[in-house]
């Protein structure tokens, strides 16, 4: 009898993280290049359930478990900003960035220069490029980012075009594995080392908006508050049956 | 319950959102002034599961780990240098920069600070001076008598004097340029300060290595697209409303369990 209402505690708690998740989306449906979670549940058959020992009719219950978060990376929609130092990338790559942390992995394009000239993220962590992080001189003017990464410059009052290196696109053969690290960083598995991008191009002046779905969210959060409350109900007229049969059973005639 | 506390934090960050692009809507008609945007990153993660944790000993894992968010962050309002219409005024002392460089401005403290604006004027000794009196530098003084002042793209100040055909060289305007431009403190008066994120600045001469050219008689407008803002705005107040909601969802599913207990 007690089992109805460890179900519904699980699934109220299995509930409660995915309210957690939606939340996490929603306050990020405005930020650069956002990638989406998506939760996983699982039916989880109890040892005490499987329990030879048990009344067959107890045999038969399952809790609920969460047993993942899942990464939608999947593109986000393409703005344009017309600043020449954001880049948006299309298709499945990552831009290298330096932190202390180790290198770690990004698609927000939105970049900056540091005092020493340096490409930067917001953060301040270093982009890498093909040869380490790419450096500007105080007199070079229309930074030019092309579709394959190749950063180019013009030196002064010079017309040539002069060359500052080239953006490190990278690619995962299994971006599930990636870890999110805050800061729109992924972190990957120990031991994993990611491949030159292949398909992925770079659009300069352009930003990579967050790839929440507002329409999927709020249904889903929907769905979430009713079932939680449903499952309040269902758990409110479990206790009643067993005060119930505790004051009938308990009524012993005088 | 995290999503409360997850919410508030997509809240807040829309609440400065909402500042950043209301100042710059606000600036739409200020000479020389540069957008800001608001920049967003996600907070901390909480791993609940690591993906890649082994499940068992013969070297099963798990594909993707439980990784709960904890929101948003705001990390910066950088400004966008980009280049600003100009218009032309018709005025003698409204310089316009086209392409690198700021002017530089001796503050009353001694120190200096740095501007886009050009639309400057003379002060009661014929010196060259912001709007707000402040001397720009290298400091210029135009001749009581001049009858006409030309400034030519590479910043040559040169005036007409009576009864003469030709013209005198009285200064030379000098624009100073950054590495990292987006790096420069505000501190309103459309004027910014060196800071040590935006690395020293580097003097020159106007349409000379890299630095932009003077035009007289034109002012450079703010770079503030009225259309982008607008829809900046928009998405921003939608997902204000959206992470409210959130907090009323998560409200309710509080308010379900309390009601279990009677």
């Amino acid at each position: 009898m007690q089992n109805s209402l460890l179900i519904g505690l699980s699934r109220q708690v299995a509930l409660e993280r995915e309210m957690d998740v939606i939340a996490n989306n929603i306050a990020n449906i405005n930020t650069t290049a956002f990638k989406a979670d998506g939760t996983l549940f699982e039916e989880y058959v109890g040892p005490t359930a499987r329990d030879g020992d048990l009344p067959p009719t107890d045999r038969r219950v399952s809790f609920v478990r969460d047993r993942a978060t899942w990464i939608d990376l999947s593109q986000g929609a393409v703005e344009r900003t017309g600043n020449p130092l954001d880049v948006a990338i299309n298709g499945k790559g990552f831009l290298a960035v330096q932190t202390p942390n180790g290198e770690r992995y990004t698609r927000n394009g939105a970049l900056q220069i540091n005092d020493k000239g340096e490409l930067v993220t917001t953060e301040g962590y270093q982009v890498l490029g093909d040869g380490g992080p790419i450096t500007f001189q105080p007199t070079d003017r229309d930074i030019m980012i092309s579709a394959d990464g190749t950063v180019s410059v013009r030196e002064g009052n010079a017309r040539a075009e002069s060359l500052r290196g080239k953006l490190r696109l990278v690619n995962f053969t299994n971006p599930g594995q990636l870890q999110k690290d805050g800061s729109s960083l992924f972190a990957p598995p120990a031991g994993v080392t990611p491949d030159p991008a292949s398909n992925t191009s770079l659009a300069q002046g352009a930003i990579e908006k967050s790839n929440v779905s507002a329409v999927l969210q709020v249904t889903r959060m929907i769905e979430v508050t009713r079932s939680y409350a449903n499952v309040a109900a269902m758990l409110a007229q479990q206790s009643d049956m067993q005060s119930n049969a505790i004051n009938k059973l308990a009524d012993v005639p005088a | 319950m995290r999503a409360l506390n997850t919410a508030a934090t997509g809240m807040m960050a829309q609440e400065l959102n909402v500042q950043v692009i209301s100042n710059n809507i606000a600036n739409m008609r200020t000479t020389g002034y540069k957008r800001q945007r608001a920049e967003f990153q996600d907070l901390l993660y909480d791993h609940v599961t690591r993906v890649g944790t082994q499940t068992s000993s013969q070297g099963n894992m798990l594909p993707a780990g439980i990784e709960l968010g904890s929101g948003v962050k705001p990390v910066g309002t950088p400004r966008l240098m980009t280049q600003g219409d100009l218009t032309q005024t018709g005025k003698d002392y409204d310089l316009a920069i086209r392409g690198d460089g700021f002017f530089k401005i001796l503050l009353p403290d001694g120190t200096f600070a740095y501007t886009r604006d050009g639309s400057f004027q003379l002060d009661s000794q014929g010196r060259l001076v912001t709007a707000q009196g402040n001397l720009v530098q290298p400091a210029i003084t135009i001749p009581q008598t001049a009858t006409s002042v030309s400034i030519n793209s590479q910043g040559q100040v040169s005036v007409t004097l009576p009864g003469s055909t030709t013209q005198n060289q009285v200064g030379q305007l000098q624009l100073s340029s950054f590495i990292n431009k987006a790096g420069l403190e505000s501190v309103g008066d459309n004027l910014y300060v060196e800071t040590p994120a935006s690395g020293p600045p580097r003097d020159g001469t106007p349409s000379l290595d890299g630095f932009g050219n003077l035009q007289q008689g034109y002012l450079e407008q703010a770079n503030v697209e009225a259309v982008s803002e607008i829809s900046a705005l928009i998405a921003a107040q939608r997902a204000y409303e959206m992470n409210a909601k959130v907090i009323t969802a998560a409200d309710q599913m509080l308010s379900a369990t309390s009601n279990l207990m009677r």
